[in-house]
């Protein structure tokens, strides 16, 4: 049905347009009524999020497509990535273990930062996360302009000082102009930032080790069921 | 009021530092935070698996406008501070639906049911005022991610992504989950049913595809051979 490496086919969907989502502009009167069940509910789940981090990833089944996320003004939601301590990450199953990547690395090259948070606010954090290790779902395709989100997710991985795991110079540059600031400069900064002696325990980073990739299938499956469907 | 209708074991960790909370503090009054600003309307629903009706989720909705047409949502387990970040939905109408590519339409599902059968619904906001919105939605498609299993207790996100699927018709809801949300909520999916009656679905009826085309999906995983890293790299901008 869909696979997270394959181009979907060309569709109004997939091609075409300005690049953004399809569908007209937000109208006053979706806005008032957004803003009138706002005022009723607390949304107290969302106003837990209180960092924002801009770093790159690059798709699982072809590292040499990448994302910096996140990505441009049009505030589209391209995909969820958890991030746990080292403690827990090393509890974690084998086959489980495969879909985490280290963060060590990309903290060390001043690839991973904090738009508009001043240096020393966030040196505290870095020792902290350099330790850290995340998993990637990417849901939305952006870089190869899908208007919609298709196909199957794709699991991302972070930059890694292998060549393969490499990040664009080009997506660096853009990033540090749109931000306004060195990645160059962090680099440098951050040498002295504390990276584990070991930064890939256990299968973590296992595709830049054993030089393969991973791609996600949806595939049609009998549905165990309790009640007729549809 | 009860955190969750599922039994979850606890996330593991140390609850977060009181330095951790002050520098996330911090970041928060600094930061500008746009993208998650626009999230304006929480909504509370089920899913259940692609390949498994029997396994539920009482999923909250945390919904943005990105265009009039376009909807994404944040998924969490529950509506507190502690409700775990669980999925994520993108709701189209039904006009776009129309332009997904055919093998694309499967991992869609309508919404038309668990609006008309009341168990969608935002909590917090009277029924005269849910229903404005709601009579749209009962029109729309949603494409539903799950990262995070707690159904089955999971405590991390473990596994892969699931494609997960919506009500379509009575005698699918378990009961057992049903009573939790509503007794939770203070509300009845049988009265917002009879105020709803008059909400129609899409103008084209549910698309055969749709709905994992009628039957049912799963994701795999499989390992790949990398490009040649001499390869010129694409770059899409």
């Amino acid at each position: 049905m869909a696979s997270s490496d394959k181009k979907p086919l060309p569709t109004p969907a997939s091609t075409g347009g300005d690049g953004g989502p399809p569908g007209k502009p937000t109208t006053m009167s979706t806005m008032m009524l957004d803003k009138g069940a706002a005022a009723l509910q607390s949304l107290r789940p969302v106003k837990q999020i209180n960092q924002h981090v801009c770093t790159f990833a690059l798709y699982a089944h072809d590292p040499h497509r990448q994302l910096t996320s996140p990505r441009s003004y049009l505030h589209r939601i391209i995909g969820v990535e958890y991030i746990v301590s080292r403690k827990i990450f090393e509890a974690l199953p084998k086959e489980e273990q495969r879909l985490w990547h280290s963060h060590a690395h990309e903290i060390r090259a001043g690839l991973w930062a904090s738009p508009r948070v001043p240096e020393m606010l966030e040196k505290t954090e870095l020792d902290h996360m350099a330790g850290t290790f995340g998993k990637f779902w990417c849901t939305w395709q952006v870089d190869r302009g899908d208007r919609l989100p298709l196909g199957a997710p794709a699991l991302m991985v972070s930059p890694q000082a292998e060549r393969i795991a490499t990040v664009l110079p080009d997506l660096v540059r853009k990033r540090d102009q749109k931000y306004g600031f060195s990645t160059e400069e962090l680099k440098a900064a951050r040498a002295d930032v504390d990276v584990p002696a070991d930064p890939r325990p256990g299968q973590a980073d296992y595709w830049v080790r054993h030089h393969k990739g991973f791609a996600l299938d949806v595939v049609p499956h009998e549905m165990k069921r309790h009640a007729p469907f549809p | 009021m009860a955190a969750s209708c599922h039994d979850v074991d606890p996330v593991p960790g140390k609850p977060t530092e009181t330095g951790t909370s002050l520098l996330e503090t911090a970041t928060g009054a600094i930061q500008g935070f746009a993208p998650v600003n626009q999230i304006h309307q929480h909504l509370c629903a089920f899913h259940f698996y692609g390949d498994d009706m029997t396994r539920q989720v009482e999923a909250h909705h945390f919904c943005a406008h990105l265009t009039e047409d376009v909807r994404q949502c944040l998924i969490f387990d529950g509506p507190d501070a502690v409700a775990r970040l669980i999925g994520l939905e993108y709701i189209v109408t039904e006009e776009l639906f129309l332009t997904l590519p055919d093998d694309e339409k499967p991992l869609w599902h309508t919404h038309e049911f668990e609006v008309k059968g009341g168990v969608l619904f935002m909590p917090g906001v009277p029924g005269v005022v849910e229903r404005r919105d709601l009579e749209t939605v009962a029109k729309t498609y949603g494409k539903t991610i799950h990262f995070w299993q707690v159904d089955r207790g999971d405590a991390l996100p473990l596994g892969l992504p699931q494609i997960m699927m919506a009500l379509t018709r009575d005698g699918q809801l378990r009961q057992d989950l049903a009573e939790c949300v509503e007794k939770k909520f203070g509300v009845s999916f049988q009265k917002e049913r009879e105020n709803r009656a008059y909400m129609t679905g899409p103008a084209h009826g549910i698309h055969p595809l749709a709905n994992a085309a009628g039957k049912g999906l799963k994701t795999s995983i499989r390992e790949v051979d990398l490009p040649d890293p001499t390869t010129r790299a694409r770059v899409f901008t």
